[in-house]
C-alpha cells in the first residue's frame, strides 16, 4: 500500500516536470509574451503573483530535466532504503514545487515564501534519511547558514521594497533605477551574500559539502544539481534585472566581486573534492567547483554588460554561464545518481572500501563514467561545451577590457583550466577506485546491478549530457529569451553563426575572425578513428592471448595492492600543502624487532581553510559572546521583563530622533 | 639602424632580462644563479650597443663594454672561485618557498607595469616597455636578497637590482654620465670583492656562514 | 578559394603526415641522445620495426581487468590522432576553415581526453604501478594546463583568435620579429612542452621500472598490439606538441596555395622546425637529471609565471 502511494507520488512528480519542461520549451522557443498570474490575495499587506519569463522557463526547465530523472530514479531507491519513504516523497514533492516557485514569483514576497519553503523541505529531506548524529549536525548547520542568507536577503528585500512601495518585480525594477551607485552596489552584495550562502560560493560554502550527501541520493542530486542553480537564478535576476541601472554598464565592482569569486570557487572546491574518499561528498564539493564556473561567467558578463564591451562578447558570456548551469544540472543530477546507485546496492560510499563495481554493476559503471568525463570538460561531452565558450569569452572579453581586468580575465581562464585538470585528476581518481580494479571489501564484490527504474533515471540524463554536448546549437536557441531579456542580443546569433553544429565566437568588431569549433564533428572524427585503431588494435588473428595476474613484483596480487584514492591524491596533498594544512598519522605495531612490523595503522585528513579560519573564529567569538551575556542571565522573569522594557525605551527613543 | 628597430630589439631583450630575473628567482643552485645574472648582465650589455649603434652615442659603447666585461664576465668569475673556495652547500636556501617568491615577482611586474600606464609622458619613443623591466628588474632584485639565506645569493641580487638600475638609465635617458656609470660599476666591484673575501675570512676563521650572523643579536 | 573538398584533402594530407613522421622523430631524438653520450645508438627507424613487432605480438591481460581495459588503447590513438587535424603543418588557411576543428582549447581538450582515458585504464589492472603512474601523470597534466592556457592565451590576444591554423596565418608576417611578450611566451611553451612530451627533467622515457616514471607507469599492463597503439598515440603526441610551438611561434614558410614549389619550401620549413625543437628535447636531455617529482612543480611553475608575464605584457 504504502509503495503504491510512493509510486504514485513519484509518477505525479515527473508528470508535473514533463509538463513543466514542454511549458517552458514551449516559452522559450516561441515568442510569446511572459506569462503573468495573479494568485490570491492570502496576505493583506502582499498581493502575489507569478511571473515566468524567459529566465525562469530556463531555470524551470533545469528543474524539470532533473526532477524528472529523479522522480523515476526515486522509488526503487527509496525501496532499498524504506525510512518513511511517504514522508520523503512529499518533501520531496514539496521541495521541487517550491523551486519552481522561486523562478516563477512575481514579487518579492512570493520569492521570499518560496525560498523558505525550499530550505524547509530539503532540510527535512537531509535529516529523514537516516537519523545519525552527523546527519543531525549537518542539518543544524544547513539551517544556520540558510537562514543566515535569508536574513541577508531579507535586508535587501525590505529595503527595496520600501522604495518600491509593494513587492511587485515591476514596482521593484523600477524604483532600483533611482537608487545611487553606493546603495545600489550595497543591495547588490546584500543578494549576493544571501543568495551566495545557498549557491555554495567560497567561503560560505561550509554546509553544503556535509548536507547534500546526507540526503536520499535522487535528492542529493536535485540540491547539488538544481537548487543551486535557484541560488544562482537569483543572482543573475538580481544582477541583470531587479538592480540593474536603466541603460549604462553596471558598476565594475559587481563584475570583479563576482569573477573573483567565481575563480576562488572554482579551484577551491575541486581542491577539497579531490581530498575526499567519501564518493557522495566528493560529488558536493564538485557543486562547488561548477557554480563557480558559472559565476566566472556571469562576472565576466557583468562587466561587459551595458556598452563596456560589445553586446555579442556579454551575451556570449552569459550564455555560457547559462547553459552550463543546464550542463551542470545534467552531469551532476547523473552522478549523484551513480553514487545513489553505488550506495543503494553495496550500502557502502567510501570508496577505499569498494572496488571492482564495474564487473557486476556495468550500466552504473559506465554511465557514471560518461558523467565523469563531461564534468571534466573533456570533448565531446557538455562540460566541454559550456567551458569553451567561457574560455573564448574570457579570451575576447579580455582582448576588449584590457588593462587590470583584462589580466583578471586570463588568470581566470588559466585558473578554469587548473580546474578542469583537477577535475579530470579527481574523476579519474573517484571512477578508477570505486569501479575498477578488485572489489576491497566483500560488500563490493556482492553488489549486483541496480533494478531498471534507477538506470532509467540516470540513462535520461547521460541522454542530456550527451545531446547537449553533440548538438549544443539548439540548446543556445533555448538561451536567445534569456540572453536578450538580461542583456540585448540574443544567444544563438553570437555563437550559432554556423548553423547549430558549429559554435563559433569571434569579435567582430575588432577584425578578429571567429574562433570555430564543432564538438558534432570532433565526436564523428573520434569515432572514425576508434574505428581505424580498433582495426589496428586486432593485432594479427592467430596472435596467442591469454589472461595472467598482475604484475606486483612476482607477490601474489590483492585488494592491498590496489592504488587507493588516498594515495591517488597524495601528490596534490604535498604540493598545495599550503591550502590542505594536511595532517597524517602512523600508527606502527612492531614485533620483537624493530624490523618486524606487526600492524601499521595510517589516519591522516586534511582541513578545509575557511573552517577553521574563518568558522572556528566567529565560532569562538559567539560562544564567547554568549558566556558574557550568561552573566547576566539570572533565570527570574522579571529581569528579563526589565530587559524587554529597556529595549522598547531605547527604540522608541532612537526612532523617536531618527 | 633605425630607431624603429632599435625599440624593437629593445623590447625583446627586456623579455630576455626579465626571463634571466625570473631563472635567477628560481634557481635551485648558486652555479645557476650565478650563470643567470651573467647571462643578464651580458643582454644588458647586448642593449647598451643597441641603443649605442641607434642613438650615436659613444659614452653607451663604453659603457655597454665595461658591463659586459665586468658584470657578465668579471664577477661571476669572482663569484664562483669564492664558492668553489669556501665549499658551501650549493643550494640555495630560501627563506620563503620560490613558489611564493615567483608569485611575489609576478605581483611586481603587474605592478611596474601598472604604474607605468600611469606615466604616460616618461614613456619615450625608443624606449618601449624599458621604464617598467627596469623598475621590476630592481625591486625583484631586492625580492631576492630578502628571500635568499646565503650572502652570495645576496650578492646576485644586488648584482641584479644593478643591472635594473642600468638599463633602466640607458633606456631612459640613453644613460648617466659615464663618470657616474664607471663609478657605480666600481663600487659594485668593490662590494663584491668585500663580500667575497667577508665570507671567506668568515668561513675560515669562524666556519660560520654570513647567515649566521642573526644568531649574534643580543 | 579554398573549397571544402580541398580543405579536407589538406587535413587529411597533414594528419597522415604528422601520424607517419611521428616515430620518426622519436628515432631522432634517440640518435641526438645516443650521439651525445658517443654511442652508435640504433637507426633512427627503430620505432618502426618497434611498433611493427609489437603490432604481430600476442596479448598478455591482467585477470582483474575489465572489458573498458581493451578499449583503452584504442580510444587514447583515436583522441590523439583526432589532435593531428586541427594543426597547420603545411598549409595555413587564410580565413576560417569550412570544416571547423581547428582550435588551440579543443586541441587540449582531446589531449587531455587521452591522458584522462590512459589514467582510468591504469587504474583498472589493479597493480600499485599503474595507480602510481596514473596519480602522477595526472598531476603533471594539471599542473601543465593553467600555464598552457595562458601562453595560448598571450599569443591569441594578437591574433583574437584560437584557431590554429588562422593564428599562424596572422602572425605569419611577423615572422620571427618577436616582442617581449613572444619570446616570454616562447619560453614557458618550452618548458611545458618538455612535460607534455614526457620528457626529462619531468619524466624519462627510458624507464620502465623505476620509480621516477610517470608516463611509462600507466603502460605496464598493456601488451602486444594495444601497447603499440599507446606507442604510437605517445609519439603523436610528441610531434603534435612540438607542432603546436612551431605554429605558435615559427609560423614561416606555411603555403597558401598547392603549388609544387610552396609545398616543397612548405615542408622543408616544417622538417626544419621540428628537427630543431627535436634537437632541443634531446639536447635537454642529455644535460639535464630527472627533477624529484616534488621539484617539478617548480619547475613548471616557472612556465606559468613566464606565460603570466607574457599575458600582462601583452594586456597591461
Amino acid at each position: 500500500m504504502a509503495r503504491a502511494a510512493v509510486w504514485l507520488g513519484h509518477l505525479v512528480i515527473v508528470g508535473a516536470a514533463a509538463a513543466a519542461a514542454v511549458f517552458a520549451v514551449a516559452l522559450l522557443s516561441g515568442s510569446s509574451p511572459a506569462v503573468h498570474v495573479a494568485l490570491p490575495r492570502f496576505f493583506p499587506f502582499a498581493a502575489m503573483s507569478l511571473a515566468v519569463d524567459g529566465l525562469s522557463a530556463f531555470f524551470l526547465l533545469v528543474i524539470a530535466l532533473v526532477t524528472a530523472a529523479a522522480g523515476v530514479y526515486g522509488p526503487s531507491y527509496l525501496g532499498a532504503h524504506a525510512r518513511g519513504p511517504a514522508v520523503q516523497t512529499l518533501a520531496l514533492g514539496a521541495f521541487v514545487a517550491s523551486m519552481a516557485l522561486v523562478c516563477c514569483a512575481g514579487d518579492l514576497f512570493t520569492f521570499l515564501l518560496a525560498w523558505e519553503g525550499m530550505t524547509l523541505a530539503s532540510w527535512t529531506l537531509v535529516v529523514s534519511d537516516t537519523r545519525s548524529e552527523e546527519n543531525a549536525r549537518a542539518g543544524l548547520l544547513y539551517l544556520v547558514m540558510a537562514h543566515a542568507g535569508t536574513a541577508a536577503l531579507l535586508v535587501a528585500f525590505l529595503a527595496l521594497a520600501e522604495r518600491a512601495g509593494g513587492f511587485d518585480f515591476p514596482a521593484v525594477r523600477a524604483a532600483a533605477r533611482g537608487l545611487d551607485g553606493p546603495t545600489r552596489t550595497a543591495l547588490f552584495m546584500l543578494a549576493l551574500a544571501g543568495f551566495g550562502a545557498k549557491a555554495g560560493v567560497v567561503p560560505l560554502h561550509v554546509w553544503l559539502p556535509k548536507a547534500h550527501p546526507a540526503a536520499p541520493s535522487h535528492v542529493s542530486a536535485l540540491m547539488s544539481g538544481v537548487m543551486l542553480k535557484v541560488a544562482a537564478y537569483g543572482i543573475f535576476r538580481f544582477g541583470f534585472d531587479l538592480l540593474a541601472p536603466a541603460g549604462g554598464p553596471l558598476p565594475a565592482s559587481w563584475g570583479w566581486t563576482v569573477l573573483l569569486l567565481g575563480t576562488a570557487s572554482a579551484v577551491i572546491g575541486v581542491l577539497l573534492a579531490l581530498q575526499q574518499h567519501d564518493l557522495k561528498r566528493l560529488l558536493a564539493f564538485h557543486s562547488v567547483e561548477n557554480v563557480g564556473i558559472i559565476l566566472i561567467g556571469a562576472g565576466l558578463a557583468m562587466l561587459l554588460a551595458g556598452g563596456r564591451g560589445p553586446a555579442a562578447l556579454a551575451t556570449l558570456a552569459l550564455a555560457a554561464a547559462l547553459l552550463h548551469t543546464l550542463n551542470h544540472a545534467a552531469f551532476k543530477g547523473l552522478l549523484f545518481l551513480g553514487a545513489g546507485s553505488v550506495l543503494a546496492r553495496s550500502g557502502l560510499r567510501n570508496m577505499e572500501e569498494l572496488g571492482g563495481l564495474a564487473r557486476h554493476m556495468p550500466w552504473t559503471a559506465w554511465l557514471f563514467l560518461l558523467g565523469a568525463v563531461a564534468i571534466s570538460a573533456l570533448p565531446p561531452l557538455n562540460g566541454f561545451v559550456s567551458e569553451w565558450m567561457t574560455f573564448q569569452a574570457l579570451l575576447l572579453g579580455g582582448v576588449r577590457l584590457g588593462g587590470a581586468s583584462g589580466l583578471l580575465a586570463g588568470v581566470a581562464a588559466s585558473m578554469l583550466a587548473l580546474t578542469g585538470g583537477l577535475a579530470a585528476a579527481c574523476f579519474a581518481k573517484a571512477f578508477g577506485v570505486t569501479f575498477l580494479g578488485r572489489p576491497r571489501t566483500a560488500h563490493a564484490e556482492h553488489a549486483t546491478e541496480s533494478p531498471a527504474p534507477m538506470i532509467a533515471g540516470m540513462l535520461l540524463l547521460a541522454a542530456a549530457c550527451v545531446a547537449l554536448g553533440l548538438a549544443p546549437g539548439w540548446a543556445m536557441r533555448l538561451l536567445d529569451r534569456p540572453t536578450a531579456e538580461l542583456l540585448v542580443g540574443a544567444a544563438s546569433a553570437a555563437v550559432t553563426a554556423r548553423g547549430p553544429l558549429v559554435l563559433s565566437a569571434g569579435d567582430a568588431a575588432a577584425g578578429a575572425g571567429p574562433t570555430e569549433i564543432s564538438v558534432t564533428l570532433a565526436a564523428a572524427l573520434l569515432a572514425l578513428l576508434a574505428g581505424l585503431a580498433a582495426l589496428l588494435r586486432r593485432g594479427r588473428r592467430d596472435a596467442p592471448r591469454r589472461l595472467a595476474p598482475t604484475w606486483t613484483c612476482g607477490m601474489t596480487p590483492t585488494a592491498r595492492f590496489d592504488y587507493t584514492g588516498t594515495a591517488f591524491a597524495k601528490p596534490l596533498r604535498l604540493i598545495f600543502a599550503a591550502l590542505y594544512r594536511p595532517r597524517r598519522e602512523i600508527v606502527k605495531e612492531t614485533g620483537p624487532s624493530p624490523y618486524v612490523v606487526r600492524r601499521l595503522a595510517y589516519t591522516g585528513e586534511v582541513v578545509d581553510l575557511a573552517e577553521t579560519l574563518l568558522y572556528a573564529r566567529v565560532k569562538r567569538w559567539v560562544t564567547a559572546t554568549s558566556h558574557g551575556i550568561r552573566a547576566y542571565s539570572t533565570g527570574r522573569i522579571h529581569g528579563y521583563i526589565a530587559f524587554v522594557l529597556v529595549t522598547l525605551v531605547v527604540s522608541l527613543l532612537l526612532f523617536a530622533n531618527g | 639602424m633605425t630607431v624603429e628597430l632599435a625599440t624593437r630589439l629593445i623590447d625583446v631583450l627586456g623579455g630576455l632580462l626579465l626571463f634571466t630575473m625570473l631563472l635567477i628567482l628560481a634557481a635551485g643552485q648558486v652555479f645557476r644563479a650565478i650563470y643567470a645574472v651573467a647571462a643578464q648582465a651580458a643582454f644588458l650589455g647586448v642593449a647598451g650597443a643597441v641603443l649605442a649603434a641607434a642613438t650615436g652615442n659613444v659614452d653607451l659603447w663604453v659603457i655597454a663594454g665595461i658591463t659586459v666585461v665586468a658584470k657578465a664576465v668579471l664577477l661571476p668569475w669572482l663569484l664562483i672561485r669564492v664558492v668553489r673556495r669556501v665549499r658551501i652547500a650549493r643550494e640555495i636556501e630560501p627563506v620563503i618557498p620560490v613558489h611564493l617568491t615567483l608569485t611575489i615577482a609576478a605581483g611586481i611586474v603587474v605592478l611596474a607595469f601598472h604604474l607605468n600606464a600611469s606615466l604616460g609622458p616618461v614613456r619615450q619613443a625608443i624606449t618601449g616597455n624599458a621604464l617598467p623591466v627596469g623598475v621590476t628588474l630592481i625591486l625583484i632584485g631586492v625580492l631576492v636578497m630578502a628571500s635568499r639565506r646565503k650572502a652570495l645569493v645576496q650578492m646576485v641580487g644586488l648584482f641584479a637590482s644593478e643591472n635594473g638600475i642600468f638599463f633602466t638609465a640607458m633606456a631612459v635617458s640613453q644613460g648617466m654620465p659615464l663618470i657616474i656609470e664607471i663609478g657605480v660599476i666600481l663600487d659594485v666591484v668593490l662590494g663584491a670583492l668585500v663580500m667575497g673575501i667577508l665570507v671567506l675570512r668568515v668561513r675560515s676563521s669562524v666556519d660560520a656562514d654570513i647567515a649566521d650572523l642573526e644568531s649574534l643579536r643580543g | 578559394m579554398e573549397t571544402t573538398l580541398t580543405h579536407v584533402a589538406r587535413t587529411a594530407a597533414q594528419a597522415a603526415l604528422l601520424v607517419a613522421a611521428a616515430p620518426l622523430v622519436t628515432g631522432l631524438v634517440q640518435k641526438l641522445k645516443a650521439r651525445l653520450q658517443c654511442r652508435r645508438g640504433a637507426s633512427v627507424w627503430q620505432p618502426y620495426r618497434d611498433l611493427a613487432k609489437l603490432l604481430r605480438k600476442g596479448t598478455v591481460e591482467a585477470d582483474t581487468a575489465s572489458p573498458f581495459f581493451r578499449a583503452v588503447p584504442v580510444l587514447v590513438l583515436a583522441a590523439t590522432v583526432a589532435t593531428t587535424a586541427m594543426l597547420p603543418v603545411l598549409w595555413a588557411p587564410a580565413q576560417p576553415a569550412a570544416v571547423p576543428l581547428g582550435d588551440a582549447i579543443l586541441l587540449v581538450a582531446l589531449l587531455a581526453l587521452a591522458r584522462f582515458l590512459l589514467a582510468v585504464g591504469a587504474l583498472d589492472a589493479g597493480g600499485a604501478f599503474g595507480g602510481m603512474g596514473a596519480s602522477r601523470e595526472m598531476t603533471v597534466g594539471l599542473l601543465v594546463e593553467p600555464a598552457l592556457m595562458l601562453t595560448v592565451f598571450s599569443v591569441a590576444v594578437s591574433a583574437g583568435t584560437t584557431e590554429v591554423g588562422l593564428l599562424a596565418a596572422r602572425r605569419a608576417p611577423l615572422a620571427l620579429s618577436w616582442a617581449a611578450p613572444d619570446l616570454l611566451a616562447l619560453f614557458a611553451m618550452l618548458i611545458l612542452a618538455l612535460a607534455e612530451t614526457g620528457r626529462i627533467p619531468v619524466d624519462n622515457p627510458d624507464t620502465h621500472l623505476e620509480l621516477t616514471m610517470l608516463h611509462e607507469g600507466m603502460l605496464l599492463e598493456h601488451s602486444g598490439p594495444g601497447l603499440a597503439c599507446i606507442a604510437l598515440a605517445t609519439q603523436v603526441k610528441q610531434l603534435v606538441t612540438l607542432t603546436l610551438v612551431a605554429a605558435l611561434f615559427l609560423p614561416v614558410g606555411l603555403a597558401s596555395d598547392s603549388s609544387p614549389a610552396s609545398l616543397a619550401i612548405a615542408l622543408g620549413a616544417f622538417a626544419a622546425k621540428v628537427l630543431a625543437l627535436a634537437g632541443f628535447l634531446g639536447l635537454v636531455e642529455s644535460s639535464y637529471a630527472k627533477l624529484r617529482f616534488f621539484r617539478v612543480p617548480h619547475f613548471l611553475g616557472l612556465g606559468l609565471v613566464c606565460a603570466f608575464l607574457a599575458l600582462a605584457l601583452r594586456v597591461l
